[in-house]
């Protein structure tokens, strides 16, 4: 009987990620912001799924962003005004109305933004993935054998990291794009974040070297190699779990920078081409800006802006909430 | 020396780190953190090692167990060579050899459960597996005296002496035959420090294992050792039974040391002998005896003339030329 009350006496237990995301819950506004990033991928994964073909020929569906290239109005339609627009096709003219105005071609806005979500999203994942893929690897390489291994990686690294972040990004895009690597032409999307990707993975790279070195000489480790275990496994199972909340947050606020860095490549023309993205929106809002035509750059930057700010104010909580040095709560 | 109950014997060990400097990195000179320490641990006793703090006395426990490479010297352990054995060898080794650390926060990895930390060696050395695993680990748990039930806990849900007792059922999951005990109460409250003591030699006696017991602290280590080693400046300065080295200290070092424990009793007079200066740096130690330079009764000779301890492994002797000389 007192074994089973004092049982129930007892605090629960709690790890250190469940303790770190119960503290995250609280937080009202992080919550909203991780909502927000929610729909947008949702919203992107929304887009992915409706424009495969399997999709519209199992759903009979075409849902209108897909159609995002379709003529909708006349070129320069103000924002949330009715017109009349005669498509080419017919002869008769139609009545229409548009949420954010259209451009040039007469293309919804709208259904580009929202396009614009995808490709975005897309790209700022996949750059993050290859940059961790590259960074964290190398970075824990050289920070636990040091030696040899680390003066490579270390000048590696440094060189790559003397040149200009945007002269490097331009040189790795134009030299990836039209590229084929095992029989796969590089366009798009893949070509943008293999560039943003494979030229952004130093810092991260640096952080978990020194994070790696701080930690291999503590007695825990020691313990494991008195133990008998292997290198791999001190390095899987002891040290990277003990900087993972690193990468996490390194990850949250790397994706913001990403989101960005993908709208400068297509400001310099060597983003994605083919499919709306907001960056080719801002690049062509820049000469219509002349004509008073606003609503293009401004919807692009609302969906950059909204994007940003929620995934910043998420970052800090999820750093405050994971790195128990900064905790207040 | 070596005798046939002998367990583990250690013979001229010596561990120096290079010091490095200028931009080509070049080694300007050593730090010589253990400079030739000899002793031998018979099955089943303990030794104490005893120094202040940088004297080697970590040093020597852990590149004994090759956590830090040697630089010179031997280590043998049931005839074995350590210090020579392949890697795959010396994994297997691993299994008798174990260590528990001072920290009872730095030593236990913050994101595993109890029952990972105890049970890792396990898994390693491909002892047990599963379920086999779990009742192996509440064995052990409740053998240092924590319940099983807290197995799936994390180690900053317990205090600072039942996270030692965790150190302590890591070491010997493996069913190891010797420990390195390294500090293993100095970051104990003194109340604890007792049950840590108490533990470890209740399970020496059960499990017949043997200690080499690393602590500052002279009362714990003679509470726990059979022989007791003191330690200056990466060299051991007297060697001794417990009783024969708290009874009659020979090297002026271990009188000093014996003289700066604290009397229970304020009333009584006690002539107390207080050490000049600091310890030498070990990049460079003074010539002759290295304790010169803090000895009372130093002469010429001490300047110059190296002291070696020389004896038998159950004799008392100290590397001191003048101790009968000394009153």
């Amino acid at each position: 009987m007192s074994e089973t009350t004092t049982q129930q006496n007892e605090p629960v237990s709690r790890g250190y990620w469940s303790d770190a995301f119960r503290r995250l819950r609280r937080r009202k506004l992080a919550m909203v912001c991780f909502i927000i990033v929610l729909i947008y991928a949702a919203m992107a994964a929304f887009v992915g799924i409706v424009e495969t073909e399997t999709f519209k020929k199992i759903f009979k569906l075409d849902v209108p962003i897909v159609r995002w290239n379709e003529q909708v109005g006349p070129s320069y339609q103000k924002p949330m005004a009715q017109y009349d627009f005669k498509p080419e096709q017919s002869e008769t003219k139609v009545k229409g109305w548009s949420l954010f105005g259209t451009d040039f071609l007469g293309e919804s806005t709208l259904r580009k933004t929202l396009y614009g979500v995808k490709t975005s999203m897309l790209v700022a994942f996949c750059a993050s993935i290859i940059s961790i893929g590259i960074g964290v690897p190398l970075g824990a390489l050289a920070g636990y054998y040091r030696g040899w291994v680390d003066e490579t990686i270390v000048w590696f690294y440094t060189t790559l990291g003397t040149i200009p972040y945007i002269l490097l990004l331009m040189a790795f895009a134009v030299a990836l794009r039209g590229r084929e690597f095992f029989g796969v032409e590089i366009r798009g999307a893949p070509a943008v974040y293999l560039a943003i990707g494979l030229t952004s993975w130093v810092g991260l790279c640096r952080l978990i070297r020194g994070e790696i070195i701080k930690r291999k000489e503590s007695e825990y480790v020691l313990a494991a190699r008195a133990m008998g275990c292997s290198d791999f496994r001190i390095l899987f199972s002891h040290l990277l779990p003990n900087v993972f909340h690193i990468i996490l947050i390194n990850f949250s606020l790397r994706f913001v920078s990403f989101i960005h860095a993908e709208v400068i490549l297509s400001f310099l023309g060597l983003g994605e081409n083919d499919k709306p993205s907001w960056g080719a929106m801002i690049d062509a809002a820049r000469t219509e800006l002349a004509r008073d035509v606003w609503w293009e750059m401004a919807a692009a930057t609302a969906a950059i802006f909204l994007i940003s700010l929620a995934l910043n104010i998420f970052s800090d909580a999820l750093r405050d909430c994971l790195d128990p040095k900064l905790r207040i709560d | 020396m070596p005798e046939k109950d002998t367990l583990l014997e250690v013979k001229d060990l010596k561990t120096h780190f290079p010091i490095r400097k200028g931009v080509l990195n070049r080694t300007v000179g050593y730090v010589k953190a253990v400079d030739g320490v000899s002793f031998s641990i018979r099955q089943g006793s303990t030794l104490g090692l005893v120094g202040e703090s940088g004297c080697g006395k970590t040093t020597v426990g852990r590149t004994l167990l090759r956590l830090i490479p040697a630089s010179d010297g031997k280590v043998f352990f049931e005839g074995q060579d350590v210090l020579g054995l392949a890697a795959s060898r010396m994994k297997h080794l691993r299994r008798q050899m174990q260590i528990m650390f001072q920290d009872p926060y730095g030593s236990l990895n913050p994101r595993m459960t109890v029952r990972d930390i105890v049970g890792e060696g396990l898994t390693v050395h491909r002892v047990a597996r599963g379920r086999q695993r779990s009742l192996r680990v509440n064995e052990i748990l409740e053998q240092v005296g924590l319940s099983a039930r807290y197995a799936e806990r994390f180690p900053h849900e317990f205090s600072g002496g039942q996270r030692q007792r965790i150190g302590i059922a890591r070491a010997l999951a493996v069913n190891p035959k010797f420990i390195v005990c390294d500090e293993p109460v100095s970051a104990l409250d003194v109340s604890i420090q007792s049950q840590i003591i108490n533990l470890l030699q209740d399970l020496q006696e059960k499990l017949g294992l043997t200690y080499l017991f690393i602590a500052h602290d002279l009362a714990v280590v003679e509470h726990i050792s059979e022989y007791v080693a003191v330690m200056y400046l990466g060299r051991i300065v007297e060697y001794a039974r417990r009783d024969d080295l708290y009874l009659r200290p020979l090297h002026p070092y271990t009188r000093a040391l014996l003289s700066a424990i604290p009397q229970p009793n304020p009333e009584k007079k006690h002539s107390r002998m207080v050490l000049k200066g600091e310890v030498p740096s070990p990049a460079n130690p003074p010539a002759g005896c290295h304790f010169h330079p803090r000895c009372p009764w130093a002469e010429e000779r001490c300047k110059t003339e190296d002291q070696k301890l020389e004896g038998k492994a159950d004799q008392h002797c100290a590397a001191c030329w003048k101790t009968d000389k000394i009153v």
